[in-house]
């Protein structure tokens, strides 16, 4: 093997708010210097004030500065930077940046190009990774064209299968169906449901996982071929197919089930060539049938769990491999102590959801053993309504997931936010919910929770059953 | 970039010229003009019209901030420079350490210059006074511009763009050097109309 080291002597991280932090504080760590780059209301985030050097890059809306790839690669070209690392959402997984980076000599801190553009085609993914030896969600991958191929495809597939619009989503157009003598009825008013909501009545049928949990694995691979996985983080806890909150490791995983799920997703990564941090995704049923969804070619949102428990900085190994450096370990070396939640704090209403913007009069962050906050904000910063509404992670550690959640509660009531609305109070009426606390979750426990405490229940809001969350 | 509302509408001023030129003994011209400007300003008029036998002309000024510009390109979003400053309960707010921006000392001085128009970058790159290394400069200290004018150059990835005054007047004040890196916003010149 021929390892080809590079050290990096500057970044420029392509990101904002609390995750451009998170990169900061590593690449501090490591003596690396940090450029920021930022639009102009973002001016007094604290990413641009900690960064060794930072430059205005366009205005507010997220197209003209944080999408912005002629002026992030101005910007990375005016500070010499050796590479840039895009952190999560903006430009993290578009392949055609990462091939600019690639063009004008700056490393991009990810996957290749080639690998990011396969997993960002979800058809295309699931193809490539059923044929690396994952299962997928049984199910047809084209327009169902008569009741009679619907009948023979449900029986291949088994029941309960759900018929579910081509075009559609929401919520809309899907129809769950348990038994054989439901099915016809059910492709006809999914079908007319789909045509008046989406003008295209195609519907398909997949299997439909009844309660299913969302479980994720996280990978590492070097650019020697080396793959390894950190175990599983569970984020069944979702609106809208946002998560509010993450746990590792998964309640409900045995040893057994978590290394077939790890082994599987990193033989499939292999088998791509992945290198850099990836996560792959899947459902899980109540019988312990897991399923692949679909892989995120970034560092995600809840990485902070699975550092928590593994003891690794996610962030320093993506710049270590980046840097060409091998992994250094073997899956033995992974050791999982403990039990991690993070809330994730949005500025919006606790009840109503509705964005609250602003600026912030007092604020406390909690501290005191196994408590990790990852933030961007401090007291008279002004919340800006131009990005999206995370503006903490509140991450706790404890032995067992008991603790955790007693932990999470001191924690979340010394946090103050004031000034604006967060979803603070939320985060600590569910850590009062008996199910919560009985680790019996699923997609489908923020529907029971909101309206068990009075609100509408999210199929009214219409989401879909089975659905899986974007990170 | 949008062009700001001007002290002057040029149109008025040709037209006050045309009519002057027009006439025989038509007493105005551009000195006079000038100071009349000039007086405006210093006295923080907001109107003035003056008549003769032979020529009326009337000046009227529309006060904006000199640090309002917009790209082309934006919709109506203004960019906000500063947040308004807030009576803060606890004192978290980190103090002392502050990323290097390439636009800071600039800014410094341009904000002192309220009452000239600023020609702000509106990429983030590297700022050339002249089209060659050899060649003379664009305009000087002292070049009047009009909107169409090239000021300079702000070379982003390898691609020169050539930059317009958008504005008419008189170079007064150039806030950056040669070959320095520029950002978004960052103030170039200021010009007086």
């Amino acid at each position: 093997m021929a390892f080809n080291p590079r050290k990096f002597k500057k970044i420029l991280i392509a990101n904002r708010g609390e995750i451009a932090c998170r990169i900061i504080w590593t690449c501090k760590e490591m003596g690396i210097k940090t450029v920021a780059v930022h639009s102009d209301v973002d001016r007094d985030s604290l990413h641009v004030r900690f960064a060794d050097e930072a430059a205005c890059i366009g205005p507010a809306p997220s197209a003209q500065s944080y999408l912005n790839i002629p002026a992030i690669i101005s910007a990375a070209e005016i500070f010499n930077v050796d590479a840039i690392h895009p952190g999560y959402g903006f430009l993290a997984e578009s392949a055609q940046f990462a091939e600019i980076c690639e063009a004008c000599n700056i490393k991009f801190i990810g996957p290749s190009a080639s690998v990011i553009r396969l997993m960002g085609d979800k058809i295309e993914a699931r193809r490539a990774m059923n044929e690396a030896g994952l299962p997928v969600l049984p199910g047809s991958s084209e327009a169902i064209s008569s009741e009679e191929e619907g009948l023979k495809l449900a029986r291949e597939i088994g029941y309960p299968v759900i018929v579910k619009a081509s075009a559609g989503g929401g919520g809309r157009g899907m129809r769950i169906v348990r038994t054989e003598q439901e099915l016809g009825q059910a492709l006809k008013t999914a079908s007319t449901e789909a045509a008046a909501a989406f003008k295209d009545g195609s519907v398909y049928i997949e299997r439909y996982v009844e309660q299913p949990r969302h479980i994720e694995i996280q990978v590492l691979g070097d650019e020697y071929g080396e793959c390894i996985h950190l175990g599983e983080r569970e984020c069944s806890i979702q609106r809208r197919h946002q998560k509010l909150m993450e746990e590792a490791p998964s309640p409900v995983l045995t040893k057994e089930l978590r290394q077939r799920m790890g082994d599987a997703a990193v033989s499939a990564c292999k088998k791509l060539g992945y290198s850099s941090s990836g996560t792959v995704e899947f459902l899980l049923d109540a019988s312990g049938e897991f399923y692949f969804m679909e892989m995120n070619t970034r560092i995600q949102v809840e990485h902070p769990v699975t550092e928590m428990v593994t003891l690794a900085d996610i962030v320093r190994n993506q710049i270590r491999i980046a840097e060409g450096e091998p992994l250094g370990y073997t899956q033995d070396d992974l050791l999982i102590v403990g039990h991690a939640i993070e809330c994730r704090i949005n500025a919006e209403n606790p009840e109503t959801f509705a964005p609250s913007p602003g600026v912030i009069t007092a604020f406390n962050l909690p501290g005191g053993p196994g408590v990790r906050v990852d933030t961007f904000v401090y007291s008279g910063y002004r919340v800006s309504p131009f990005y999206d509404s995370l503006i903490a992670k509140v991450i706790v550690h404890a032995r067992t997931r008991d603790l955790a959640i007693a932990r999470m509660k001191r924690a979340l009531e010394a946090m103050v936010i004031e000034g604006i609305k967060t979803t603070i109070p939320l985060h600590l009426k569910i850590m009062d919910d008996p199910r919560f606390r009985a680790g019996d979750i699923s997609t489908n426990f923020m529907e029971y929770f909101l309206a068990r405490n009075g609100r509408k229940s999210a199929v009214e809001e219409g989401v879909g059953a089975g659905a899986k969350a974007r990170a | 970039m949008a062009r700001k509302e001007g002290d002057l509408n040029p149109n008025r001023r040709n037209k006050a010229r045309a009519e002057s030129s027009g006439r025989p003994g038509a007493s105005v011209n551009m000195d006079e003009l000038r100071e009349l400007i000039a007086l405006l300003r210093e006295n923080g008029l907001a109107e003035f019209e003056l008549e003769r036998a032979d020529f009326r002309v009337r000046l009227r000024r529309e006060s904006s901030p000199a640090q309002s510009n917009y790209s082309a390109d934006a919709p109506a979003v203004v960019p906000t420079p500063t947040p308004p400053p807030v009576d803060v309960v606890s004192t978290a707010k980190p103090a002392t350490p502050t990323a290097h921006h390439p636009g800071a000392q600039a800014e410094t001085a341009a904000s002192e210059d309220s009452d000239l128009h600023l020609i702000s970058s509106p990429i983030v790159g590297t700022f050339y006074r002249s089209p060659s290394p050899t060649a003379d400069p664009f305009v000087k200290i002292g070049s009047n511009v009009e909107p169409e004018t090239v000021v300079c150059i702000i070379e982003a990835m390898k691609l020169m763009n050539e930059i317009q005054a958008e504005a008419t007047g008189e170079i007064v004040k150039i806030y950056v050097e040669n070959g320095q890196p520029v950002e978004y916003g960052q103030p170039l010149f200021g010009i007086r109309s």
